[in-house]
C-alpha cells in the first residue's frame, strides 16, 4: 500500500466550533428549504422513496436533515482502493495525506509557456514520469492532457485512462462525462484494479444527468466515489467565503446522501475546488488566497467534524502560464494551507496554466513541494535519542563539532529533505556547471525517467482487451452521432 | 425638467439602484418624454460603465449591476416606443448562448452585458443550448451575429455542429458566427468555419463591431 505521509500535528482550525456548528446549521437550511436539482427521474424516485420532498417538474429534492446526517453517519472515515499493483493500494482517510496528480488541456512549452495539443506518445511519456514521481500517489480522470491529437473529445476518457493503465499502476479516477464510466468500468476490470468513481455538480446546487449517470454506474460496480462541485465565489456561489462553504457543503452532501441511499457505506472523498471569481474576467482566479482558507475551511468541517476523507484542488492550477516564480508560490501556498487544514489528499503535480496547461517538468518539481508539503506535517521525533542531551555534552563550546558524530550521519536524512530538481550548489560552483536552474534539474531527471523507468507491466491479454474495449466504445459513439 | 429627468435616468443606472429603476422610467414616461430619449439616457448609463469597466476603474460585478438597473427600467420605454410607432436604434441584434451539454455562464454573461452596453440588441438563450435552438432563435429575430460559447472540450465540437446547421438551413450567409470559451483559440474557430474568435469578452464585442461595422441599424 502507498504510504502518503501521516500528520503528527494537529490540524489548523481557521473556524471556531461555534462557527462550525452555525455552517453546518446553515447547510441543513438549505437543502431542506431549497434542495437540490438531480436531473434524473431515476434518482429523484430513489430520493423521494427515502423521505425527500420532490418536485420532478424543476427536478429538485429538498432533504430533510435527519437524512443528511445519517448520510454522514453512513459515510466511512477511511476506506481501500485497489491498484492492478498492490504496492500502489491506498486507504483515504484519518491522518494520512496523499497527492493526486494534476491535468491540464494541452502541453506548455517550459520557457515559453505557448500551449498546443499534445501527441499520444508526449502523454504517455508524461503518465510514465508520473508512474515514478515517489510522493505522486495517484490520478485524476483525463490526465495528464484531456486533448490529444486525433484522439476525438468524446474518446478522450477512455483513450486516456488506457494510457494510464499501460504506464502506470497507480489509481486513477474515472470520468462522469457522456457515459465515460461504461468504458472506464470495463477497463479497470480488465486489469483487476478498482478506480475512484466520479460524480460532479453543476453549481448552484444541481446534478446533471452525466454526473447522475457516473454515479450510480461507479458505485453499482463497487468503487468508491470522488465527489466535487467546483463553485466561482461570486459567480456560482456567494463572494464570502462563509456563503460560498455552506453552498458547497450543500452540493457535496446532496450527493452524499444520495450515493449513501444507492450503495450504504460506500467509500467517499470529498473535493473542494471553489475559487473566487477574477472580478476583471470572470474567470476563476487561479491559484488565489481565497483558494486555500475555503480549503481550510473545508477541511476542518468535512475531515473534522463529519469525519469523510477530502481532497483539495486548488494547488493543482497556478494562474501563472509559465513554470516560474509566481507558478511556485501559488502552488505551495496553497498546497501548505491544505496539509496544515488536515486534506487527505492534495492535487498538485504537472499543472502549469489554470486547467489549460501541463507539463512532466512541473510534476517532477512539484514532487519536491509534494515531499516538503507532506514532511512538515509529519513534524519531527522528540524523544531521547533526536534530543541528543548525551551528544551535546560531550561537545566542547565553541571547538567542538557535530559533523564527526555517528548521531549526524545516521540521522541526517531523516530530519531533511534534500530536493530532486532544484539548485542547491554554492555559488562557485553554480558558475563553473553551467549555471543551471531548477527546470533544467527537473528536464535531466524527466529525462533519466524516461530512460530508465518500467511501470509495473499488464500481460498481452490485458493490452488485447483494452483496445477491445476501446474499439466498442468508439462503435457506441458512433451510434449516438457523436462520432 | 426633461433634461434633469434624463440626467435621474442615468444616475439611476450609475448609482445601481435596481429598486427605483423601473418606477422611475415609468414616471418619466408619465411625464411625457420622448422614449427614445429615456432608452438613450440608459444605455448613456451603462456606457460608462461599460467604459469604466474597459478602462480597469470598474469591475463584472458592476458591469452586471448596471445592465440588471437597464433591464429593470427598458420595459415601460419599450412598450412607450412601441405605443409612439418609433424605432430603437441598435448596432445590431446578436444572439448568444452557450452550447448543448455545457452549463457554463458567466463568460456568455460578461459578452452579452457589453454588448448590451456597446448598443447592440441581444437575445440571450441560455446555456445548455441544442443546435436547432440557435438555428430557429436566428431565423425569427434575423439577428446579424450568433455568438457561441463553450467552456468543455467535450463541447466545443458542439459550435462546429451549430455553423454546420446554419449551412443546412441555408442561412449561414447571413449571419456572423463568433465563438469563444477558454478551450477555443484561432486555430479551432477558423477549421470550423467562425468568422471570429474572442479570447476576452471585450475583444469579442471588439470583433463583432468589426465584423459588422458599427452604424446603427433601425429596429422595431
Amino acid at each position: 500500500m502507498r504510504r502518503g505521509f501521516r500528520r503528527r500535528i494537529p490540524p489548523v482550525k481557521i473556524l471556531s466550533d461555534c462557527e462550525v456548528e452555525a455552517i453546518h446549521r446553515a447547510t441543513l437550511n438549505l437543502l431542506e428549504e431549497v434542495g437540490c436539482r438531480f436531473e434524473s427521474k431515476k434518482a429523484l424516485e430513489i430520493l423521494k422513496k427515502n423521505g425527500c420532498i420532490v418536485n420532478y417538474e424543476d427536478f429538485r429534492a429538498r432533504i430533510p436533515a435527519y437524512l443528511v446526517e445519517e448520510a454522514i453517519r453512513k459515510t466511512p472515515s477511511s476506506f481501500l482502493v485497489r491498484a492492478r499493483d498492490p504496492k500502489n493500494n491506498m486507504m483515504f482517510g484519518g491522518n494520512t495525506l496523499y497527492f493526486m496528480s494534476s491535468a491540464g488541456a494541452r502541453i506548455c512549452d517550459p520557457e515559453t509557456g505557448i500551449a498546443r495539443t499534445a501527441t499520444l506518445e508526449e502523454n504517455n511519456q508524461a503518465v510514465l514520469v508520473s508512474d515514478a514521481l515517489e510522493n505522486l500517489d495517484c490520478f485524476p480522470s483525463y490526465t495528464p492532457y484531456f486533448e490529444i491529437e486525433d484522439v476525438e473529445p468524446v474518446m478522450l476518457c477512455p483513450t486516456s485512462l488506457a494510457s494510464r493503465i499501460r504506464y502506470s499502476s497507480k489509481v486513477s479516477r474515472g470520468a462522469q462525462v457522456t457515459d465515460s464510466y461504461i468504458w472506464e468500468i470495463q477497463l479497470a476490470r480488465a486489469v483487476g484494479q478498482q478506480l475512484l468513481g466520479n460524480m460532479e455538480a453543476a453549481p448552484p446546487l444541481s446534478y446533471p444527468e452525466d454526473a447522475i449517470n457516473a454515479g450510480f454506474g461507479y458505485a453499482e460496480a463497487g468503487f468508491p466515489i470522488y465527489i466535487a462541485a467546483g463553485a466561482v465565489m461570486g459567480g456560482t456561489a456567494p463572494v464570502t467565503l462563509a456563503g460560498s462553504t455552506i453552498t458547497n457543503n450543500a452540493e457535496l452532501l446532496a450527493a452524499v446522501v444520495f450515493l449513501q441511499l444507492v450503495r450504504p457505506g460506500i467509500g467517499i472523498i470529498a473535493n473542494d475546488f471553489v475559487e473566487p471569481i477574477d472580478m476583471r474576467t470572470g474567470s476563476p482566479a487561479f491559484g488565489s488566497l481565497g483558494c486555500s482558507l475555503h480549503h481550510m475551511a473545508f477541511n476542518q468541517i468535512w475531515n473534522g467534524f463529519y469525519r469523510i476523507p477530502t481532497n483539495n484542488t486548488g494547488a493543482a492550477f497556478p494562474n501563472s502560464k509559465r513554470i516560474d516564480f509566481q507558478g511556485g508560490y501559488e502552488k505551495t501556498h496553497i498546497a501548505m494551507a491544505s496539509a496544515l487544514s488536515g486534506a487527505n489528499m492534495i492535487v498538485l503535480h504537472g499543472g502549469v496554466s489554470s486547467e489549460l496547461s501541463y507539463h512532466p517538468l512541473q510534476a517532477v518539481m512539484d514532487d519536491d513541494i509534494a515531499a516538503i508539503v507532506g514532511r512538515t506535517i509529519e513534524g519531527f521525533e522528540v524523544n531521547d535519542e533526536t534530543m541528543a542531551l548525551e551528544i551535546m555534552k560531550e561537545v566542547e563550546p565553541m571547538r567542538g563539532t557535530y559533523l564527526n558524530k555517528t548521531h549526524t550521519r545516521t540521522l541526517w536524512k531523516k530530519e531533511y529533505y534534500v530536493p530532486k530538481a532544484a539548485d542547491r550548489l554554492t555559488y562557485q560552483e553554480w558558475l563553473k556547471t553551467g549555471r543551471k536552474n531548477s527546470i533544467d534539474y527537473a528536464r535531466d531527471r524527466m529525462e533519466e525517467l524516461l530512460a530508465a523507468h518500467k511501470p509495473t507491466p499488464i500481460t498481452p491479454e490485458q493490452d488485447k482487451e483494452i483496445d477491445r474495449i476501446l474499439e466498442e466504445a468508439k462503435k457506441y459513439y458512433r451510434n449516438k452521432g457523436l462520432l | 425638467m426633461e433634461h434633469e429627468i434624463l440626467a435621474g435616468l442615468k444616475k439611476t443606472v450609475l448609482d445601481y439602484d435596481i429598486e427605483k429603476a423601473e418606477s422611475i422610467a415609468k414616471d418619466a414616461i408619465s411625464k411625457g418624454l420622448d422614449p427614445l430619449k429615456c432608452a438613450e439616457a440608459l444605455t448613456e448609463g451603462i456606457r460608462q460603465i461599460g467604459e469604466g469597466f474597459e478602462k480597469g476603474d470598474l469591475f463584472l460585478v458592476d458591469l452586471v449591476a448596471g445592465s440588471e438597473v437597464v433591464k429593470k427600467a427598458l420595459p415601460p420605454i419599450h412598450e412607450e416606443i412601441t405605443r409612439r410607432g418609433q424605432k430603437t436604434a441598435s448596432l445590431g441584434k446578436v444572439v448568444l448562448g452557450t452550447v448543448f451539454g455545457d452549463i457554463h455562464s458567466i463568460g456568455k454573461d460578461m459578452v452579452a452585458t457589453l454588448l448590451f452596453a456597446n448598443g447592440f440588441e441581444v437575445i440571450d438563450l441560455g446555456v445548455n443550448v441544442r443546435s436547432d435552438s440557435f438555428i430557429d432563435a436566428i431565423k425569427k429575430s434575423e439577428a446579424n451575429v450568433l455568438a457561441i460559447s463553450a467552456l468543455l472540450t467535450t463541447t466545443v465540437m458542439e459550435q462546429k455542429n451549430v455553423i454546420e446547421g446554419l449551412g443546412r438551413e441555408g442561412i449561414r450567409p447571413n449571419v456572423k458566427v463568433i465563438v469563444g470559451g477558454a478551450p477555443i483559440n484561432q486555430e479551432f474557430a477558423d477549421s470550423i468555419g467562425a468568422d471570429g474568435y474572442g479570447s476576452t469578452a471585450l475583444e469579442g464585442v471588439a470583433i463583432v463591431k468589426s465584423l459588422l461595422g458599427t452604424e446603427p441599424q433601425k429596429h422595431a
